[in-house]
């Protein structure tokens, strides 16, 4: 079943969470593996049925953020302090690492929340304005209140008919095929 | 059936029941994308407005005339500014404790009223951070803050609070645009798709990044955004902290005390909590938001301001405590000056509106009126205003040489920062709601989502 170069995939709209929930396990349970489901908020009972690896590593990627962000935090204050102006106050040590903590503290928190947001962006492939999905029939509605099911072409399975008799099968409102 | 069960079991539905995902995302975006704007909000974003131009007009006449148009001087050089500076910064982190505290707790009512709490968040830390700066005498230096690589070879001192009150503030200020824009970003893609013109599509488009909400999207934005909650919520713990230390590690006797870095802290979730209050109570009337951001909602913050007050209640006591059992001269004189003598008014003027007035809120009555509560909200924000006051003037003004002390009166150019700070805060504050979904549309689904699951699990147990 080679993918015809012009089509993108085929999709369907469901508007119960639960419809789509069961049509998503047939479809892992059928083999498919690049399926994508869409909708207005993040359902666990959905998101979690698609095989993805992306929420851990955003939390990979925000841990590592911050670490280098407290790493460079102490870092400028332990470099002035200690390497590049070192001024003796009645003896007192020169890495007062105690009052470091607060600053490299707050530029950790910093990067966490930057390096997260980042993260998400590069994770997602956003921005990227558009979309060939967006050219699905009444698509405007996954953000709103219904739910998509489009199994790419790129899917080694890839079946029209079977795909649709799926679909109808679990209650989906319509169908389509979209192009590239 | 089922639903008299569930309502039983949760009080009232967080949620009207009638709500479903069709019905928020419509009431939500056509407040924004199809509503003509509303008469009110020509009158209040006018006098707003107004008040934002004075703070402009003051900051320009701080910035010509120095520092010394305001009343501060020696022994009193911190005056309104900074006790400005404590109350906006405290406004701020109430918003983001109740947006990321709760969110980590799951609290199904946090997803009314964080998209108002961020905005809150954003401007009144905007306002904080311009205080300090008016502040310095010489504003065009404040960026000697930053430890760049002078010619000089001289560093900031960063052992001292007053710097880490700089990296606090502005860490914070930063992460607060990041926490409040993300939220956002599977909102502006329904408005996106909303959009009535072709303008609209553009600016929510863009806004929106090309969002998709794709499931695997999803548990990447859960992901972030769980980490970034999880951040923010000790962030603003440690910001109102250091602004506490910021006192405690000066040697003024009214200050110089370990207590103040919890007690900052709670007045600024307190004054956080009232001002959630004070905004949601008109904007749900006036908006027609009332199945959306509930009684619940409201008897919920009632609450915690009620703990949150009794906590502060504690700090106060303490505060008489410290100086009177330590018995040591010059913070005994202290605090009774701060209680009894010029600034004595303001002492009383702020237990009362901090503690014995709250204290109606035990009445489940009072928490349903809604005029009173948002009046006791007023009157707390009010109290917390004079708190910040009362400490960081009187404990300057009757320091350990009785020759030095000198009483501070603010003039015009004081009480301009102060009201043009408030227009700034509100100026903005109208311009969100006006422009960007009041309400987090994405969470809300998120809830009604888990309301009816609970009901229908609940049905068959509850016949």
């Amino acid at each position: 079943m080679s993918p015809r170069s012009s089509s993108y995939g085929f999709i369907g709209e469901f508007r119960a969470p639960e419809q789509v929930a069961h049509a998503a396990r047939e479809l892992h349970a059928a083999g498919f593996r690049n399926w994508e489901v869409y909708g207005p908020a993040p359902i666990d009972e959905i998101t979690h049925l698609v095989p993805t690896h992306r929420g851990r590593a955003v939390t990979i990627a925000m841990v590592v953020a911050a670490l280098v962000g407290a790493c460079f935090g102490y870092f400028i204050q332990y470099w002035d302090a200690v390497l590049s102006y070192p001024l003796n106050v009645g003896g007192r040590p020169l890495n007062g690492w105690p009052g470091f903590v607060p600053s490299a503290w707050e530029i950790c928190a910093l990067f966490t929340v930057y390096g997260g947001f980042f993260a998400l962006l590069a994770a997602c492939r956003l921005p990227r304005l558009y979309h060939p999905i967006f050219a699905a029939p009444h698509f405007e509605r996954a953000s709103q209140d219904r739910f998509f099911v489009c199994v790419p072409a790129s899917e080694p399975l890839y079946d029209l008919e079977r795909i649709r008799s799926l679909f109808m099968q679990y209650g989906a409102l319509s169908t389509a095929e979209l192009t590239q | 059936m089922s639903s008299t069960a569930l309502t039983h079991a949760l009080e009232v539905p967080v949620i009207g029941p009638e709500q479903d995902f069709a019905s928020v995302s419509a009431t939500v975006s056509d407040l924004v994308l199809t509503r003509p704007t509303p008469l009110w909000w020509y009158v209040a974003t006018g006098i707003a407005g107004a008040f934002l131009l004075l703070f402009v007009i003051a900051s320009f006449a701080t910035f010509y005339a120095g520092v010394g148009i305001w009343g501060v001087n020696i022994p009193v050089a911190w005056g309104l500014a900074l006790a400005n500076y404590v109350w906006w910064i405290g406004i701020a982190s109430g918003g983001t404790f109740i947006s990321s505290l709760f969110y980590l707790l799951g609290a199904d009512w946090r997803n009314g009223v964080n998209r108002t709490a961020e905005s809150l968040t954003l401007f009144a830390a905007a306002a904080a951070g311009m205080m300090p700066i008016l502040h310095l005498g010489r504003q065009g230096l404040f960026y000697w803050l930053f430890p760049y690589s002078t010619v000089m070879g001289v560093w900031p001192q960063f052992l001292s609070p007053l710097l880490w009150d700089f990296a606090a503030l502005l860490c914070y200020i930063l992460n607060s645009i990041v926490f409040w824009y993300i939220g956002l970003i599977p909102d502006c893609a329904t408005l996106r798709d909303r959009a009535q013109t072709r303008r609209q599509q553009l600016f929510y488009g863009v806004l929106a990044l090309g969002w998709r909400g794709s499931a695997r999207d999803w548990r990447g934005f859960k992901a972030a955004y769980l980490v970034m909650a999880g951040i923010m919520a000790p962030m603003v713990v440690s910001v109102h902290s250091i602004v506490g230390l910021d006192f405690a590690a000066g040697i003024v006797a009214g200050w110089h005390s370990t207590q103040w870095p919890p007690y900052f802290f709670i007045g600024a979730l307190y004054s956080g909590f009232a001002v959630v209050l004070v905004l949601i109570i008109p904007l749900r009337r006036l908006y027609r938001l009332e199945r959306i951001i509930t009684e619940r909602h409201l008897d919920v913050i009632a609450k915690l301001m009620l703990a949150t007050g009794l906590l502060l209640a504690y700090c106060y006591v303490m505060e008489a405590m410290d100086p009177l059992y330590t018995g040591e001269p010059a913070k005994v004189t202290a605090f009774l000056a701060s209680a009894f003598g010029h600034y004595g008014p303001t002492y009383w003027a702020r237990n009362t509106l901090n503690i014995f007035i709250p204290q109606l809120l035990w009445l489940p009555a009072v928490r349903r009126n809604r005029i009173a509560l948002c009046a006791i909200a007023i009157g707390i924000v009010s109290g917390m205003w004079l708190e910040r006051y009362n400490f960081v003037v009187s404990a300057l003004a009757q320091d350990y040489l009785p020759s030095e002390w000198h009483f501070y009166g603010a003039t015009f150019w004081d009480w301009a920062i102060l009201l043009g700070s408030a227009g700034l805060v509100l100026t903005g504050f109208l311009l969100c709601i006006r422009v960007l979904p009041v309400i987090s549309m994405f969470e809300i689904r998120e809830t009604i989502h888990a309301q009816r699951s609970a009901s229908r699990t609940q049905a068959p147990a509850n016949p």
